[in-house]
């Protein structure tokens, strides 16, 4: 497979922070932005290119249009009250915030969660899973020109987000992870509606399978594009399926068992080389193993039990001193919140550490070079990025 | 790349023959689901306007405001929430907190308004399509934001606490103070009720920050009976605690008794701050209870020169004359005193009014007089046998025992009344006979039936442990005396009813459930009037009288001019009434004492 | 992490040990010794993972903490190194040449913080805000209510009423407190 490496002698020396001196004058380059609109990312962000013919010399990420200043926001509001404006960091997967949040105020205020809230936390972080990788299949196919994938991974992500607002009371922010466990139980049958809710899952995991993974079309412009090689893995802090995808078998699941991974039956996916078609196919595999993973949940999990903690008086709610970080690992990567107390009824500091913020910036800016244009829209999304979560 | 490549991508083509999976109608054929986190709803007859809600809005999404028809009254603010759905992001945390469970949310969602004003209204009051929508968000069972259950406060055992007059209660330690001042929700309800509308959420707050100076500061603003009222206050905040609703009220007595706990007394005065310079005017205060010392109090603070008369050997009226040591130490009284005493207020104790003082002789030598006497006359039940030596009053009794005097202890007494009084000399006298007899022979009879008791529960659990026997709805007809004069018991019918029809006190009996109450002493615990003979008569002749009792205004003002009236003698028995009372006073009477100065 | 803390000891001269669960400590480091420590961790120790960067306004104190937490993928453990600079002259020597994707970081933190990293690629470059005049907005003494209250305007019509302050008003209104 032709790694994508042109001869770079005709274009200007990069400089020591590898930005290059671009006379557009000349009339040789063109800077084209790709965004802030586009449907190829959930969220807005641009792409500053700098092309030549259709070769891209040089791309800088801008973020900042979906800047809300959660962190800060937060400094200012009480534990409880930060609980309902964490899920808003990251649309398409809103609950691996609620149990990150969640989790360091436990470990940092000393709370024993019940053991059925683990598992019905574990459940709902991996029916997030699949509905943050079925928006990816939407976007990636959608970079292609293959628009129907698009309508049928959202059909199913709607079934997911019945299944969701039958269990939460909400579709999309469920606010349902909170402090101390989960809301409520699983409401009557739900295991049923669930299994259903699967099977058509699988089915179009099938079709989208038959129709965009092979199609030789989809083949031809993903394989061997957009190379994440070993090597980068470290310095440009890759994690989950962009690191996956070449072979490195890491998944906070399996190395850092949170929740009631540590009791489920399940293998990391991973593949060889990472390109745009192989972290395609390790998320399409992936959908498969929360599938799995669900139904050994709806399973294995107990029927009754307590599904919340007895809190503190939520309006006086003071956490002793401490910091703490709690990860996960979730549909695009590493997720994480670096949570520091001060003793006072406010967390003194919260940073939320998405994936997105290595993969779309430093990362993308290195794959990027000497790409072809029309391959840029399938590169952004095929490291799967949530603009909110880098500028938060 | 392979053929099949080229030819799976048709398989798309399947679709074609199946059916639309959209939702056709999605306004009527999609409701939302039964747990649907829509729409607020609010049973405002249940809610109390407490304002949990707005506290906990991360959003400041709600608004408490007034609405028609809804009245302030005590325990409920009057104020409902306003939601602006401009702003609430429906996480429903107003739902979770709800104190009473009246704020739920509707499953509907869809909504739609030009006038962008619509969307901010009061769930409950202005009425909305959703009202009786049966499904959509409750707070589940078991799920709370607040914790329902009280500190326990630790007690001594039964067992250990019958043969003397120890304090029952500990008192709570710092960290037990602690957790139960943070069940606290602030939102101040009890303010209102609290009849000297002390600063509750204010010094429960210091307890929260250990901040006791402070905590006692605020005490002492509006309670200088604060070590009193933190042991035996009647505590009605307790009664419209919003925690109440789903829950135990916050232990909002025994919360000021810690902070009172918590200060050296000899910090107190400094805290509490210096009287202001003098104004040369002159009161006095008849009576060294609650009603006339707080008024001494704050009179003093202001300056005046105070002078108090009390006909008792010590200070502090039915707080310490009636009042049991084991509810309420003596040396927690005496501090209290020794604070007033320390404002500069000269107490005269063993000086009644009558031979060497005079109303007369008062009204000339001070600017203004403040009569507050409380009552100290226990009321006969007029009972066939009552006027037997044997036959006491328990405000009587009580007294000698505070006083220390040898009272003839009999092995059985029989007690009449079913108030806090007839606990309190059932429970002493259980003692003494403990101490000196070696085992409890009492036996109470109240006209109401459990269920409309009126002493505190607290009281009748305690008096059960303490081996008091306790009959319900038991009317007195006749003590029973022996052929050789003495008395060996009570006679009682069953109580059918106590009032009439017009709601008047005409008690009916079931003669047929006769009852004989073995007892050599027989005490009557049915209520007490005030002493006014003291007054003489030519100053009864020339106050203005209503049903026994001296007609005040508002600011407990006499028809006379220089007289003033307070605490029991005109408003019934409660000592934090008293002290809200005495409050009045001083400020009536400095206002007046001021209009002097300038005229 | 005992184990590890106490290599690193032997090392380096450590400020705070807090081991704060099997798999995570965290250890205070001055700022000059911190690229020593983090080259040790990442070179020797396994620790090649840079999870994040970020910082802690202490401000009453008049410093920032700045937060290295690094991974060991093999081992499945973390830990943190918390390097304490002045707040008045907040300037650290960037990390970018161990690890590319530490220049993000570092950007973020001049923008967030108004902490200098010299020499780290495009760090004045605006990275989230564009057009920003106010002081780092990450800072504690960035108000963010005083600034939406000055820059924002409320919809008209809204008023609240305080529970006790209006029991009061309607039940006692001439009496004392």
């Amino acid at each position: 497979m032709a790694l994508f490496e042109l001869d770079r002698s005709q274009y200007p020396e990069a400089k020591a922070d590898g930005s290059l001196d671009i006379d557009l004058a000349s009339g040789k380059y063109l800077k084209l932005w790709q965004g802030p609109q586009h449907p190829g990312i959930t969220g807005n962000m641009s792409v500053e290119l700098t092309v030549c013919g259709d070769e891209v010399v040089e791309g800088r990420t801008h973020v900042g249009y979906l800047h809300r200043g959660f962190e800060k926001l937060m400094e200012r509001r009480t534990f409880i009250q930060c609980f309902p404006i964490v899920c808003r960091i990251c649309v398409p997967e809103p609950d691996f915030n609620e149990y990150c949040y969640a989790a360091a105020v436990e470990e940092l205020a000393g709370l024993e969660v019940p053991e059925r809230a683990h598992w019905i936390r574990t459940l709902i972080l991996e029916m997030g899973r699949i509905n943050s990788y079925m928006m990816y299949l939407g976007g990636q196919a959608g970079s292609f020109g293959m628009g129907v994938i698009g309508q049928w991974a959202t059909y199913v992500r709607d079934l997911m987000l019945d299944r969701f607002e039958e269990m939460t009371g909400a579709r999309i922010y469920h606010m349902f992870i909170l402090p101390g466990g989960v809301r409520d139980g699983l409401p009557e049958g739900f295991a049923v509606r669930m299994e259903e809710t699967l099977r058509e899952v699988e089915r179009a995991l099938k079709d989208i399978n038959d129709v965009m993974y092979c199609n030789a079309v989809f083949k031809k412009r993903t394989v061997g594009v957009g190379v994440i090689t070993p090597e980068m893995i470290e310095p440009y802090g890759v994690t989950g399926p962009n690191a996956r995808a070449a072979g490195v078998a890491k998944d906070v699941r399996k190395d850092q068992p949170y929740l009631v991974y540590p009791e489920l039956d399940f293998e990391p996916v991973t593949g060889s080389v990472s390109d745009i078609y192989t972290r395609a196919d390790v998320r399409r595999r992936d959908v498969h193993v929360s599938i799995d993973l669900i139904r050994q949940i709806l399973q294995k999990m107990p029927k009754d039990g307590p599904v919340m903690t007895r809190l503190p008086n939520v309006l006086n709610w003071k956490i002793p001193e401490g910091e703490t970080y709690i990860r996960g690992e979730c549909s695009r990567g590493e997720y994480g919140y670096y949570l520091v107390t001060d003793g006072s009824g406010y967390p003194r500091r919260v940073n939320v550490r998405g994936p997105s913020y290595t993969h779309a910036m430093a990362l993308l800016e290195k794959l990027i070079v000497n790409a072809n244009i029309s391959d840029v829209a399938g590169l952004m999304v095929s490291l799967h990025t949530y603009p909110p979560e880098i500028e938060r | 790349m392979t053929v099949q490549d080229v030819l799976s991508p048709f398989t798309a083509w399947k679709n074609l023959f199946r059916d639309p999976v959209t939702v056709r109608d999605p306004l009527t054929e999609r409701p939302g689901a039964a747990r649907y986190r829509g729409f607020h709803k609010n049973d405002v007859a249940e809610c109390i306007g407490c304002g949990t809600c707005e506290a906990i809005c991360q959003n400041a999404a709600i608004d408490m405001v007034p609405v028609d028809g809804i009245e302030t009254k005590e325990g409920d603010s009057g104020l409902r929430p306003q939601i602006d759905y401009g702003r609430c992001c429906w996480c429903a945390l107003c739902v979770d907190v709800c104190m009473t469970g009246s704020l739920t949310m509707s499953n509907e969602y869809t909504w739609i308004d030009s006038d962008p004003d619509a969307f901010r209204f009061v769930p409950g009051v202005d009425h909305k399509s959703w009202d009786d929508a049966e499904l959509g968000y409750h707070r589940p069972d078991g799920h709370r934001l607040t914790p329902p259950e009280r500190i326990v406060m630790r007690e001594m055992d039964p067992e250990r606490r019958i043969g003397n007059f120890e304090e029952i209660v500990d008192g709570y330690s710092v960290e037990e103070a602690r957790a139960e001042a943070e069940r606290c929700v602030a939102c101040g309800l009890c303010v209102a009720t609290c009849p000297a509308h002390m600063s509750i959420p204010d010094y429960i707050a210091t307890i929260r920050e250990g901040d006791y100076e402070a905590g006692l500061k605020l005490l002492y603003e509006t309670n200088p009976f604060s070590q009193v009222c933190g042991r035996v206050c009647t505590h009605k905040c307790e009664t419209v605690c919003a925690v109440h609703h789903e829950g135990d009220p916050i232990a909002i007595r025994w919360l000021k008794r810690h902070i009172t706990d918590q200060v050296d007394r000899d910090r107190y005065v400094d805290i509490i701050g210096r009287p202001a310079g003098e104004t040369g005017h002159k009161v006095a205060v008849v009576g060294a209870g609650p009603a006339g010392l707080t008024a001494a109090f704050d009179l003093a603070r202001m300056g005046h020169a105070v002078t108090v008369f009390e006909a008792r050997k010590h200070a502090g009226g039915m707080t310490r004359y009636g009042i049991p040591e084991y509810r309420l130490p003596y040396d927690a009284l005496d501090a209290d005193v020794d604070v007033i005493r320390a404002m500069g207020v000269d107490i005269k104790c063993d000086t009644p009014i009558g031979d060497k003082v005079t109303m007369t002789g008062l009204e000339k030598d001070f600017d203004t007089v403040l009569v507050a006497i409380g009552l100290h006359l226990g009321r006969s039940t007029r009972i066939p046998g009552s006027d037997h030596p044997k036959v006491a009053k328990a405000v009587d009794l009580l007294r000698a025992i505070t006083d220390g005097e040898t009272i003839d202890v009999p092995k059985t007494a029989v007690v009449i009344g079913g108030g806090n009084v007839a606990m309190d000399i059932a429970r002493s006298l259980a003692r003494l006979q403990k101490q000196i007899h070696g085992e409890v022979g009492m036996t109470v009879t109240a006209l109401e039936d459990f269920s409309h008791f009126l002493a505190d529960p607290e009281e009748v659990k305690e008096s059960f442990e303490e081996g008091i026997e306790i009959f319900d709805a038991r009317g007195p007809r006749e003590v029973l005396v022996d052929e050789v004069g003495n008395v060996t018991g009570l006679k009682t019918w069953k109580v059918v009813s106590i009032f009439d029809d017009k709601g008047r006190f005409a008690p009916t009996y079931d003669e047929g459930d006769e009852r004989i109450h073995v007892g050599t002493m027989v005490i009557e615990a049915i209520g007490q009037a005030a002493d006014v003979a003291l007054l003489g008569e030519a100053l009864t002749e020339k106050l203005e009288w209503n049903r026994g009792r001296i007609t005040v205004d508002a600011d407990g003002r006499t028809s006379e001019p220089w007289l003033w009236a307070a605490g029991d003698c005109v408003n019934g028995p409660d000592v934090v009434h008293a002290v809200a009372d005495g409050h009045r006073v001083a400020a009536s009477m400095d206002a007046v004492l001021k209009a002097k100065e300038l005229s | 992490m005992k184990d590890l803390t106490d290599r690193l000891g032997t090392l380096f001269s450590l400020g705070d040990i807090t081991e704060k669960r099997d798999d995570l400590a965290f250890v205070s480091v001055a700022p000059d010794l911190l690229r020593a420590v983090i080259t040790h961790l990442r070179d020797v120790e396994g620790f090649t993972h840079l999870v994040l960067l970020t910082a802690v306004d202490w401000i009453e104190g008049g410093q920032f903490q700045l937060t290295y937490l690094v991974h060991n993928r093999t081992r499945a453990r973390d830990i943190g190194l918390r390097v304490f600079i002045d707040r008045e002259e907040a300037t650290m020597a960037g990390i970018h040449d161990l690890w590319p994707t530490a220049a993000t970081y570092q950007r973020e933190l001049k923008e967030m913080f108004g902490i200098d990293f010299p020499g780290s690629p495009r760090i004045d470059e605006e990275f989230i805000l564009e057009g920003w005049t106010d002081i780092p907005p990450y800072r504690r003494d960035f108000d963010t209510k005083k600034y939406a209250e000055e820059t924002y305007f409320h919809r008209p019509g809204r008023e609240t009423f305080d529970p006790a302050t209006h029991m009061k008003d309607k039940l006692y209104p001439g009496e004392a407190s």
